[in-house]
């Protein structure tokens, strides 16, 4: 704890220098005023890999106080390793927060691969670690060409290759990162969360930025906004379905929940076993059946 | 030693910030920064929050004091051409600011209008669209209605505009280019 401490002098609260924070804090404005544009900035370097999410840690590292309660989660879950050293870094550089794995207790919360089962309110925020932020390189290897895309609200090529998907596997194939539009103009990469989540964006009682480190993307789905999972008449956008052979509906091994998103483990006698993916979630329904 | 001012410290920048934000994701909403920032203008604090070298600002009614702009750091730019402008809301609006571009919108200035009070006054306004819950109604006084015309122009071709903040004497309130603006009374 001593030599933590003693590391906390050498950095400024949040670690980013105040110009760092002061662009990024520009840019997430930009992107709540514009809903679903990527809105560039220069992205710094993080003492860290790429690929571990320094987007979104910079938006966090941005837009947290000492007065805040920070929760980080990856796939779902607090425990993993790279939620537990973006946790343990936050909290090393940002002196006096407050650190939580309950969804209700956390006002700002990072997040790679999903967004928790309980419906977020309006005093929260919801960082999401995006690995590419632009839908639209699937059709399209010009950046200066998408971006005019972009502005002309134009995805009928993407639309094509997404119905050329559908004819070829008979089903929306995306699993995740599907193509969302944001209040009637832009399409987002909404970052690797399942279907699942994709409908809890539309009309969200809560404010989710979304930042791209590499990238250096950031943009935003602001509160109480129109987002809609892009789909045709004949073939309409669904989430994930969690019913067994006999179209009944699995449920959660620990918990026994059967609303939330499983993730299927193989057990040590070789039979599928269902367990939410959310772990606070899961927690909170033990709880409830007072176990 | 002469004691800095509350607005220049990093962790009442902070604070404000978050102010800013929540306020630009929820247009209609107003919040006192001038309890977050020490008692001062707001706009001062909220420029002393954005702004750095790497921007260019207009005072175009001649706000601040000269005091201010080595502690802001930005760039003197002209109106036309600045990426934060602070004016008075009372007076009619003699500009075009940067509207950014089709494929670049976030080229585009956000607007600080020095207006008389925003929790109440004759001009009822009801503002809808992203952010917004269904409606909400906003009361303002000292805003000249033809910020509000020359505003539809400039958002007329979205993603181009621009955002405004409204600042009295300790509360702020956006107004992104997406909000929809319905004057319900207007007090002339
Ligand atoms: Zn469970």
């Amino acid at each position: 704890m001593t030599a933590m401490r003693k590391a906390n002098a050498a950095y400024p609260f949040g670690f980013l220098d105040e110009y760092a924070k002061k662009e990024v804090r520009r840019t997430i404005l930009k992107a709540i005023a514009i809903p679903g544009y990527q809105v560039p900035y220069s992205s710094r370097e993080m003492p860290m890999g790429r690929g571990f999410g320094t987007g979104g840690l910079q938006l966090t590292l941005s837009i947290i106080g000492a007065d805040d309660t920070l929760k980080v989660i990856d796939q779902g879950s607090d425990d993993s390793v790279n939620a537990v050293n973006l946790r343990s870094f936050i909290e090393m550089t940002c002196d006096g927060i407050d650190t939580t794995d309950i969804t209700d207790e956390a006002n700002v919360i990072q997040s790679r691969h999903r967004i928790p089962e309980k419906p977020l309110r309006e005093d929260q925020v919801i960082v999401l670690q995006v690995p590419y932020p632009d839908p639209l390189v699937v059709v399209e290897p010009s950046e200066d060409k998408r971006k005019i895309m972009h502005g002309e609200a134009d995805y009928s090529r993407l639309l094509v290759k997404l119905y050329e998907d559908i004819v070829q596997f008979d089903e929306i194939t995306i699993s995740h990162r599907y193509p969302t539009r944001i209040n009637d103009h832009y399409v987002i990469d909404p970052s690797p969360i399942p279907r699942w989540d994709v409908p809890k964006l539309n009309q969200s009682k809560a404010l989710v930025l979304l930042g791209a480190g590499r990238e250096k993307k950031i943009y935003a789905v602001p509160p109480y906004t129109d987002a809609e999972p892009l789909a045709f008449d004949d073939v309409p956008f669904r989430v994930e379905s969690f019913n067994d052979e006999n179209g009944q509906r699995r449920c959660c091994d620990r918990c026994g929940d059967n609303t939330s998103f499983l993730d299927e483990f193989t057990s040590s006698v070789g039979n599928k076993v269902y367990q939410c993916s959310d772990s606070d979630w899961c927690r909170e329904q033990l709880v409830a059946k007072g176990e | 030693m002469k004691k800095i001012e509350a607005i220049w410290l990093p962790e009442v920048q902070q604070n404000v910030f978050r102010g800013l934000m929540e306020v630009m994701s929820r247009p209609g909403k107003s919040i006192n920064l001038a309890e977050l920032a020490g008692n001062v203008m707001p706009a001062r604090a909220l420029l002393a929050t954005l702004l750095d070298a790497e921007v260019t600002f207009c005072d175009h009614n001649g706000l601040l004091d000269e005091s201010d702009w080595p502690l802001l750091q930005a760039k003197k730019a002209t109106v036309e051409h600045a990426n934060y402008i602070l004016c008075h809301g009372d007076s009619a609006v003699d500009f075009e600011p940067m509207l950014g571009e089709l494929s670049s919108p976030e080229h585009s200035a956000t607007l600080v209008l020095v207006v008389e009070n925003l929790s109440e006054g004759s001009s009822h306004l009801t503002f809808s669209g992203p952010g917004v819950n269904g409606e909400i109604s906003v009361k303002v006084a000292g805003l000249n209605r033809d910020w509000l015309k020359q505003r539809e122009q400039w958002i007329s071709s979205f993603p181009l505009g621009v955002d405004l903040l409204l600042v009295d004497s300790s509360r702020v309130m956006a107004i992104p280019r997406t909000t929809k603006i319905e004057v319900t009374s207007w007090d002339m």
